[in-house]
């Protein structure tokens, strides 16, 4: 693998931020070290002055923890609503039982994969049918159509000149559940299972996952290693598409699989008595079908870059990704800093960088601030194409998908909470996600930059939850 | 320079932890605070992961890489 000199210097600049928080974490411990001992009247750090000081775990209890999630992407992308509901509760023996149910409604639309174009693009797909029978668009923007040729019917949208041309039809429901156990089998040993099944309409996911953990060194180091198995079934609205063929409005054939191997090995120490390191490794192998079904690609004419046609896309069927996190939390009073890098390389040539840094703020006795940002950048996949010329020889592989581009992404969140008695809080997140272009822009062939390729969202959030323990 | 950028951090990482031991079990109580825990707010934290694992390539890292959904 290649590192262009810009991610060298951004993976340096992680590095170097990471770095300089170890640094000042043992600085400001010095610190903290030093006033205690040499002023008696200064705060211990381990002073509870705020609800946020109280122990997390706490044998006995039960904790009820429900929120709800407002995703919305800019120019009328994609909408969701999410909320969620928890139940965990810990045994005064120290075995922890969890349920989480989740429910997903996303309306909206999202990018196609076809470039933009100077003139109204028109794009077809079968016209769904439900299963009591009825025909829908399922495009609010779309037309229905019979085919002179063929005799189906057919659904027709269109992109507007210079438009980034987007599906208006998405609208799914999704519901997850997961049930979790994990038992304390000796004073130093825990072990975790766990299941998991999320339902889509056009897609369906079971997975189930073992874990250990073991404390070395009176409890200061954990080490721990857990294994997930996932099994994917992708059922297309339309039926699955032979990869590369022309686009058409004609049903498509099945289903198809995939299945997701991952294990995590993890270390967590204590390095003194207000700071903690986590560092982990993962690595994941995917085999089955990943391509997105209803996604294009265009295929152009290679001098004037005008659409020719649209072929669906293809991707490998197999993918192996590595994933290195290295995350602090350092506490100084009530205040708690939260840092986190995290190296990824998968075989389809991706890689990416993440930092985050956080700022737990106390506010009063009860509640607390935390801004944050985080970092993202990621490289393009080795088949990412923004279109294919129509006089090359017709690739393997080949997705304009842009979450397979190269792109920075920028989040600014703020979240909080406030207890109102120790059994009840309230909390709640605001943030922005931002993605940009990341190196040179594309351009179609004999085109300038005023036909932006880039499909990249900007997102705004909202999140709102209540808990009660008791 | 990736693998080199790898293994001093794994080598800075491991020289820290052989230091460690001084913290002595009755001294936990901060790091066993609420707000020093890793997965501080659980709901928060799959919201953000459902989100990125949506629009962006990578995965895993912090937990398991797969998705459970079909939005990537």
């Amino acid at each position: 693998m290649q590192l262009s000199d810009t991610s060298k210097g951004r993976i340096g600049a992680t590095l170097c931020l990471m770095t300089a928080n170890l640094f000042a974490a043992t600085g400001v411990h010095a610190q903290v070290t030093s006033d205690s001992t040499n002023n008696p009247s200064a705060p211990d750090a381990a002073q509870v002055q705020n609800a946020y000081d109280q122990p997390a775990s706490e044998p006995g209890t039960t904790t009820i923890d429900s929120a709800i999630l407002f995703y919305k992407e800019n120019g009328g992308r994609v909408q969701a609503i999410e909320p969620m509901i928890s139940f965990v509760q810990n045994d005064e023996d120290g075995d922890v039982y969890s349920a989480r149910l989740t429910y997903d409604s996303l309306t909206g639309a999202t990018p196609n994969g076809a470039a933009p174009w100077k003139t109204t693009q028109t794009f077809v797909k079968p016209a769904y049918v439900t299963g009591e029978g009825h025909t829908t668009t399922r495009a609010s923007g779309g037309v229905t159509v019979t085919n002179p040729v063929t005799g189906a019917t057919e659904v027709q949208y269109t992109a507007a000149p210079y438009a980034l041309p987007l599906d208006t039809g998405f609208h799914d429901r999704r519901w997850a559940v997961d049930l979790g156990y994990a038992h304390q089998l000796s004073s130093r040993t825990k072990i975790n299972f766990g299941v998991n099944g999320s339902h889509e309409q056009d897609y369906q996911s079971y997975s189930g996952r073992f874990g250990i953990a073991q404390d070395f060194n009176q409890k200061t180091t954990t080490v721990s290693l857990g294994v997930n198995y996932e099994h994917d079934i992708s059922k297309p609205f339309y039926g699955t598409p032979t990869p590369l063929t022309w686009m058409s409005g004609a049903m498509k054939d099945g289903s198809r699989s995939k299945n997701v191997l991952s294990l995590v090995a993890g270390v967590t120490q204590v390095v003194t008595r207000n700071w903690l390191v986590q560092l982990n490794y993962s690595y994941g192998h995917v085999s089955g079908y990943q391509t997105d079904p209803y996604k294009l690609i265009s295929v152009v004419n290679p001098v004037t870059g005008a659409p020719y046609s649209y072929m669906y896309e293809s991707r490998p069927e197999s993918r192996t990704r590595h994933a290195v996190y290295l995350g602090s939390k350092m506490a100084l009073g009530s205040f708690v800093t939260s840092i986190s890098g995290r190296y990824y390389h998968d075989s389809w040539g991706i890689d990416s960088i993440t930092g985050e840094l956080s700022e737990h703020i106390p506010v009063g006795e009860r509640a607390y601030l935390e801004p944050g940002v985080r970092y993202y950048h990621q490289s393009a996949a080795d088949f990412f194409a923004y279109y294919l010329p129509w006089n090359i020889v017709k690739p393997q592989y080949a997705s304009a998908d842009s979450r397979l581009d190269s792109f920075n992404a920028i989040t600014l969140s703020l979240s909080g909470g406030y207890k109102l008695t120790d059994q009840v809080e309230f909390y709640g997140m605001v943030q922005s996600y931002r993605q940009s272009k990341a190196g040179t822009k594309g351009t179609l062939p004999g085109q300038d930059s005023s036909l932006k390729l880039f499909a990249g969202p900007n997102a705004v959030s909202v999140l709102t939850g209540f808990k009660f323990k008791f | 320079m990736k693998k080199t950028i790898l293994v001093c951090g794994l080598l800075g990482v491991a020289s820290s932890l052989s230091a460690c031991a001084t913290v002595q079990p009755w001294e936990r109580d901060v790091t066993a605070r609420e707000s020093m825990q890793l997965n501080k707010n659980p709901n928060m934290t799959a919201a953000n992961e459902h989100i990125y694992f949506s629009k962006e390539a990578s995965a895993g890292g912090r937990s398991y890489d797969g998705g459970g959904c079909g939005c990537n």
